[in-house]
């Protein structure tokens, strides 16, 4: 089976007043439809800038990144939004709900700039909150929600544009370790019952024990 | 369901404060160009208006009379067959026949040197005439022979009164050159220039005093009453110039009037660099808005960059964050200039102004009647607009430029 996503020979440094600073080595990855993976280190070890790139969030000093076959490395900014708009899910550390939209309407978010009707808009969010068990709060807005659910509502958004795979950088960091151990028993449910492809960063070794797949990095390189 | 419409709604209340003050700033910039324009446009309207009814909106002279110093030499001697000419064209316009003669006039026992103005006016213009100037008395009526009216200042110089005799020199002249009349009726000008030397006689008398068949003036009153009509004079004039012949000057009230024409054409250039000025004001409070909000959203915009609005969806989304933030203050402002405008439509008094400024030597009407063309709320609604999106133009540049990982690790 192809990969979702691929990146080969990556590397980004990161160049702060002539001082030069590598942040990711030449990694090689790939990640296959339906699989269920974290990337796994200590903070500083490249994880972040790894899904940036191959998010289309960044572009990489050298290498290479595909998608589905495409290579995505040398799009341009509007090419690649596009791109993230129709391919890509994120869900952030920081949850980074919209704070004037309530949760149905953030859920909603992606699908109004692919510019979908409002009934098929509504639809499917109300889907991906019930999925997370977050139809009751659908009015609230986010400052009437713990971060829990602010993270469930964010992959809520995610999820609700049905997209090829779904990238969250420490989505349980702000969490408490129980709040997070339930996000990721939502993630690998949908992964299991749905198919959802999930790529996602952690430091939180209890979460590892749910996961297919561990990608190890180290100083900006793979290391398992 | 929410659309990038109502997002950018919820999006400028954020900071309620601020945006309030800036669409009022916007309000304010609509309103006072609205009122402006509507008070200008009417004071156009009125000041065209007196102009045109004192010197009518076409004049024929003597050609070259302005450099002409003798009286004889003003004189349109075939006066009667030029007013059947001009009747014969047809033109629509209501035509008064005018004899102005330098004399010296004299009371009992005081004199001074004065115009007197012979004319003959259709009934509506005499009576138009009456009901503005006529302080007392009546107008001489049309062919008395006997009947004067003095502006109220001259005949208080002369000390004299309605009913008393007064006594007109010309001399050198081809008619009488001397007469004596009843004074009849006072007249009261806003230019007390006019008022001090000013002595009204039907055309028949002057005629018979100074210049027996002549005229000095034959003017042409269209039914305008708005100035924007004027603009059909201009193919008029050459067509009637034409069938005059050489000896004689066919003239627009501008060409007559050129100090005034000049004020006219600068109130609406005037108005619009004032609007120009607030709502350039304005902008600079709203560009303050949307940039501050767009600093303080750096983060929640690196967020909708990353989730794939590409450049232009951003842009769009800060320009209309602008053009609602204006719009708000616009729909504010403009009903309230609506609505003043139309508490106002009724007409004013501007006796204030003519109390205390010379102002009224401008033809300015007395009252104002406000009212607005389609085209001032127009302009207006192109200023708001405009406003809005030059102060978004650059916001949304800097928003459309953000880098997706750089903008989600900012901290307002």
């Amino acid at each position: 089976m192809n990969p979702v996503l691929s990146v080969k020979n990556l590397s980004k440094t990161y160049k702060v007043d002539s001082v030069e600073t590598p942040a990711l080595r030449g990694v090689n990855l790939e990640v296959r439809r339906g699989e269920f993976t974290a990337l796994a280190g200590p903070s500083g070890s490249g994880k972040s800038t790894l899904l940036h790139l191959m998010g289309g969030l960044d572009q990489p000093s050298s290498g290479e990144v595909w998608l589905e076959g495409s290579r995505i490395d040398r799009l341009s900014k509007a090419q690649l939004a596009d791109l993230r708009l129709w391919n890509i899910g994120f869900v952030f550390q920081a949850y980074n709900l919209i704070p004037v939209l309530s949760a149905l309407e953030n859920a909603a978010f992606v699908l109004e700039l692919r510019g979908e009707t409002p009934s098929e808009r509504e639809s499917k969010a109300s889907k991906a909150l019930e999925t997370l068990g977050m139809l009751e709060y659908a009015r609230r807005r986010p400052n009437q929600l713990s971060g829990g659910q602010q993270q469930r509502v964010a992959v809520a958004r995610a999820l609700a544009a049905e997209p090829k795979i779904i990238l969250a950088d420490e989505p349980t960091a702000n969490l408490d370790s129980k709040t997070g151990l339930a996000l990721i028993e939502h993630m690998r449910r949908l992964n299991r019952e749905q198919g959802v492809t999930f790529l996602f960063s952690t430091h939180d070794p209890r979460l590892l024990e749910r996961v297919d797949r561990i990608v190890r990095l180290e100083d900006g390189q793979i290391v398992a | 369901m929410f659309n990038l419409f109502s997002l950018s709604w919820r999006n400028i209340w954020r900071h309620r404060g601020r945006s309030l003050l800036s669409a009022g700033a916007v309000g304010f910039a609509v309103f006072f160009t609205l009122v402006y324009l509507s008070f200008l446009g009417s004071m156009e309207n009125g000041m065209y208006n007196n102009l045109t009814e004192s010197v009518g909106h076409l004049q024929v002279r003597v050609a070259g009379y302005r450099e002409k110093r003798e009286f004889r030499d003003l004189l349109i001697s075939h006066a009667e067959e030029v007013e059947a000419q001009l009747a014969r064209a047809q033109t629509g316009a209501e035509i008064v026949v005018a004899l102005e003669v330098p004399a010296l006039i004299a009371g009992e026992n005081r004199s001074r040197g004065v115009l007197l103005i012979g004319d003959r006016r259709p009934a509506d213009l005499r009576q138009k005439f009456a009901q503005q100037y006529l302080a007392e008395g009546q107008l001489p009526a049309a062919g008395d022979p006997l009947g004067i009216a003095l502006g109220t200042s001259l005949a208080k110089a002369l000390r004299v009164k309605l009913g008393e005799a007064v006594y007109v020199y010309a001399p050198g002249t081809e008619g009488r050159g001397a007469a004596a009349y009843r004074l009849v009726g006072l007249l009261k000008f806003p230019d007390s220039g006019l008022e001090a030397r000013s002595a009204f006689v039907s055309l028949a008398a002057a005629q018979e005093l100074a210049a027996p068949g002549s005229a000095t003036r034959i003017e042409l009153h269209f039914p305008f009453t708005r100035y924007s009509q004027d603009a059909q004079l201009t193919a008029l004039q050459p067509r009637l110039a034409a069938s005059l012949g050489q000896n004689l000057a066919l003239e627009t009230w501008r060409q007559a009037n050129p100090a005034i024409a000049q004020i006219l054409q600068l109130l609406t250039p005037l108005v619009l660099i004032f609007a120009g000025i607030f709502f350039g004001l304005a902008g600079l409070l709203v560009v303050n808005t949307i940039y501050l909000s767009l600093l303080e959203r750096t983060r929640e915009f690196g967020v909708i960059v990353a989730l794939g609005a590409g450049p232009a969806k951003v842009t769009r989304m800060v320009l209309l964050e602008s053009l609602l933030l204006c719009g708000a203050g616009a729909i504010i402002g403009g009903a309230l200039g609506l609505l003043l405008v139309t508490s106002l439509s009724g007409g004013f008094s501007l006796g204030a102004l003519y109390g205390q400024t010379s102002l009224s030597v401008f033809g300015l009407p007395e009252t104002i009647y406000l009212s607005l063309r389609p085209a001032d709320i127009l302009i207006t609604l192109a200023f708001a607009l405009a406003t809005g999106l030059l102060a978004a133009w650059w916001p949304a540049r800097v928003a459309a430029r953000l880098e997706p990982v750089e903008a989600m690790r900012f901290a307002a």
